[in-house]
């Protein structure tokens, strides 16, 4: 093989790589990339063999080839490169990388050992923008929670309707979804595509939309999926991100989510986040916060037995009955973060029912947190 | 050649051709699947090793195959994932109070609950019959006992280990369909079953189950319709060698209005009865509960629950609980005093007396009779015995004179009244099975 490319876009497509290499003990070549010269693309591809990601960037092939490269190494001599261009060789399974002031040699491996990443039918599929994918992702991955007895529900669960995207995940405590409409949104497939992600593939899959401004594709099989996001000045592929599925089904998550509430709260986001970071300081090991209502004002209280204590009033709307309630203040301060208006809503039904948080306008996010038993 | 074999001939060809470690990341957890019309079928925990199987292995195993089985002419791959063990390595949130959403504590598969650790029930004199037989059918399901009967009084930790041995079963042998339904469930599930035409589909779909774990079976007493569903049920699954395990509150003798096939089949495995733990037993099953609740109480104070908390292993833990808030309200550890005065209401209604009509209505829902066939001079046995022993406990329990008894069952004698009570007397050392009888109704009235 022999190609020319610019560093930046190899840079790109290492880092891509890496992050998938160095997990597998007994395959030592998992600890690779596999780099292709293909006409007019070079192409890197890495797998875990739960996930696995394919690269492609534009560059000038002289010779086309495949070689594995253990990819630690070859990232890191990538990344401390300053020159614009990188030539790349090789020769007898050694990598020979060469730029106008440096020139550098790294062994390799055969490709014939790598693992085949698997293919797809790419019959049907559903298309989205992948920013807009990516921020309702962002929004839920951190609530599920891996240590769990059940696999299934420490996942992302994705669900493609017809015409809008849920999000969901759980930790057990709290659930929250994120429900995505998209002007760009298309399912070609005749029903609602349902799947869950594990929380590490999900992570990988922001990471691969991070700078999309395009959209991406969706593809499904009965026990994969795959992630296709385009380069923006070809049509081509850049990044194939394949991944088991998690087995089993999600539950009825909906069930969860309260239809009524006895108790609404509406309030200004920043200024009540300000006061409940305040109530954290004196909330005890079990992260304690009170909150109370009496018609007009919402206080909200704390008390540590060693430190000292803590409550605050403030003027909010609250319509139907008053309440006073316990919650972990940090699920509180997680539900209220993902609010994007300006005020956030609060509704509760009664001392030892689920809250939920929404934003004031919009419908596509909604938090649910268990109280803590008084 | 068994299909098992002609893959381990396949596998022992290649291993000799592969390193070991492509070995086991490609042919680890690899089955033959199936084989027809000279096409045989591998399963393949994942994509990865399909694709490699397909594209690197193909002649290399069709060879081998060929030279084992010349009839086969072609391989194809099916993806069969692995259920991955997950320990359970939960992060526990260091405080009870924290709820959560209780819809994901079932399993969605088995129906089943994991908080219920079969390691975590404590084992004692009472309930060690049903525990040992608990675990041969763990080691072999649907070969050692079967089906097994678990009964006993309310709050003796059976749903505990009928669900534990479930819990189990799925950790050993994951690949087994395991089910576990309340009676009522079963109930509804035939009731809808019938209305919708589907009782086809019901009996098949239950004849795809490995193990099947029906709690509080003495429910589907009286409902003659769903007897006879479950009865094929049960025939088809205990043919098949499949587990069945029930639990009940009664013997299956005592359920009243069983069909005799159910009873027999009920009869035909392991009977294990699961009664009151024993003082020590109590003491140990309280340790062990402070211990997980993180509360910190004295070995007296223990003794003093469990020597006045003595019917029911969930009253025991209910004490706990209750200490466990007083001592969160006042911010101190209660002493033997303080759970002395707390457990008062607890324990001074285990003391309470009880009434004629309160004996009375128990029995007659105990034997599922009308109102008055208590009261009917009848010699059939269904209505005597319950007669005489209303008369024996009104005796015993109230201290009534044989002839007052005698006048509240329409003006009999009391020397019938005496006959009656040292028959009874008589059943309830010699018979076993009415001994429990007599006990179960004995803890319905003072409950």
């Amino acid at each position: 093989m022999k190609l020319t490319i610019l560093t930046q876009e190899l840079r790109k497509g290492l880092n891509f790589g890496e992050r998938l290499t160095g997990r597998n003990l007994t395959l030592p070549i998992l600890n690779n990339v596999l780099i292709e010269a293909l006409p007019n693309f070079l192409k890197i591809s890495a797998t875990d063999l739960e996930t696995g990601i394919e690269w492609w960037g534009l560059c000038k092939t002289e010779e086309e080839g495949r070689i594995t490269i253990p990819a630690k190494i070859l990232s890191q001599v990538v990344n401390n490169i300053s020159d614009e261009k990188i030539e790349i060789e090789d020769k007898n399974d050694t990598l020979f990388i060469k730029t106008k002031t440096f020139k550098t040699q790294i062994k390799g491996f055969t490709a014939d050992d790598f693992p085949i990443i698997p293919q797809f039918s790419k019959e049907n599929f559903i298309e989205i923008s992948a920013q807009e994918l990516r921020d309702g992702l962002s929004d839920v991955v951190d609530i599920a929670s891996l240590s769990q007895i059940r696999p299934e529900i420490g996942g992302i669960y994705f669900v493609f309707e017809k015409d809008q995207v849920n999000l969901v995940a759980t930790d057990s405590f709290r659930l929250v979804e994120r429900t995505v409409k998209s002007s760009n949104y298309k399912n070609s497939f005749n029903e609602d595509i349902k799947f869950i992600l594990s929380q590490k593939t999900t992570k990988e899959v922001i990471n691969a939309l991070e700078e999309n401004v395009g959209l991406v594709k969706i593809y499904y099989s009965e026990s994969q999926i795959l992630f296709e996001t385009s380069l923006n000045e070809v049509d081509h592929p850049e990044i194939d991100l394949i991944s088991r599925q998690i087995e089993g089904n999600y539950p009825a998550y909906q069930e969860i989510i309260p239809k009524e509430y006895k108790t609404r709260i509406i309030v200004d986001k920043d200024i009540l986040t300000k006061q409940i970071k305040l109530a954290g300081l004196f909330a005890g090991k079990i992260n304690e916060m009170k909150i109370k209502t009496d018609d007009k004002n919402l206080e909200i209280s704390s008390q540590d037995l060693e430190l000292g204590e803590n409550s605050s009033t403030l003027e909010v709307r609250i319509e139907g009955e008053n309440v006073e309630i316990s919650f972990n203040y940090k699920y509180i301060l997680d539900g209220i973060a993902r609010v994007k208006t300006k005020n956030a809503i609060l509704e509760l039904q009664g001392a030892s029912g689920a809250g939920v948080i929404k934003a004031e306008e919009g419908g596509d996010y909604t938090y649910v947190v268990m109280p803590i038993k008084r | 050649m068994t299909q098992e074999q002609i893959w381990q001939t396949v596998l022992a060809q290649i291993k000799l051709n592969v390193s070991s470690a492509n070995f086991a990341t490609w042919f680890a957890n690899t089955k033959i699947a199936g084989l027809s019309g000279g096409v045989i079928t591998v399963s393949v925990p994942n994509s990865f090793s399909k694709e490699w199987l397909e594209q690197k292995y193909k002649t290399d195993i069709l060879k081998i195959l060929k030279s084992v089985d010349s009839s086969i002419k072609d391989i194809e791959y099916t993806i069969t994932p692995q259920k991955k063990i997950f320990l359970n390595n939960t992060v526990k949130i260091n405080n009870d109070e924290q709820l959560g959403f209780s819809e994901f504590e079932r399993d969605e598969e088995t129906n089943l609950n994991p908080k219920y650790d079969l390691d975590k029930l404590i084992v004692g004199p009472f309930n060690e019959l049903a525990y040992a037989a608990g675990e041969a059918i763990i080691e072999n399901p649907g070969e050692a006992y079967n089906p097994l009967f678990v009964y006993g009084g309310v709050g003796l930790g059976k749903t505990h280990l009928i669900q534990g041995i479930g819990n189990k079963i799925k950790e050993r042998h994951y690949s087994k369909k395991i089910r576990y339904l309340p009676a009522e469930r079963l109930i509804t599930d035939v009731v809808n079953s019938i209305r919708e035409n589907k009782a086809e589909e019901l009996k098949r779909e239950f004849q795809t189950i490995d193990v099947l774990i029906i709690d509080d079976i003495q429910f589907i007493s009286g409902k003659t319709k769903t007897q006879e569903e479950f009865f094929h049920i049960f025939n088809a699954l205990y043919q098949n060698n499949k587990q069945i395990i029930l639990s009940s509150d009664k013997h299956p003798g005592s359920i009243p209005t069983l069909t005799d096939r159910l009873r027999s089949r009920f009869e035909g495995g392991m009977i294990a009865d699961v009664s009151m733990p024993d003082f020590e037993t109590r003491v140990a099953i309280l340790k062990q509960k402070s211990e997980e609740k993180g509360l910190n109480i004295s070995f007296e104070a223990l003794e003093f629950i469990a020597a006045n908390i003595q019917k029911n292993v969930r009253e025991l833990e209910g004490a706990l609980n209750k200490i466990l808030i007083v001592e969160k309200i006042n911010k101190r550890p209660s002493n033997l005093d303080d759970i002395k005065k707390q457990l008062k209401s607890i324990i001074s209604v285990k003391t309470k007396v009880t009434s004629v009509e309160n004996i009375i209505d128990k029995i007659i829902e105990f034997y599922s009779l009308e109102d008055n066939n208590l009261f009917i001079s009848s010699r059939k046995k269904e209505y005597s015995k319950p007669r005489q022993l209303a008369m024996y406990l009104l005796k015993k329990e109230l201290k009534l004179s044989y002839s007052q008894i005698g006048r509240k069952f329409g003006g009999k004698d009391h020397t019938t009244v005496m006959h009656a009570c040292s028959l009874v007397e008589k059943e309830y050392e010699e018979n076993q099975k009415f001994t429990q009888e007599v006990e179960m109704i004995l803890e319905r009235i003072y409950s």
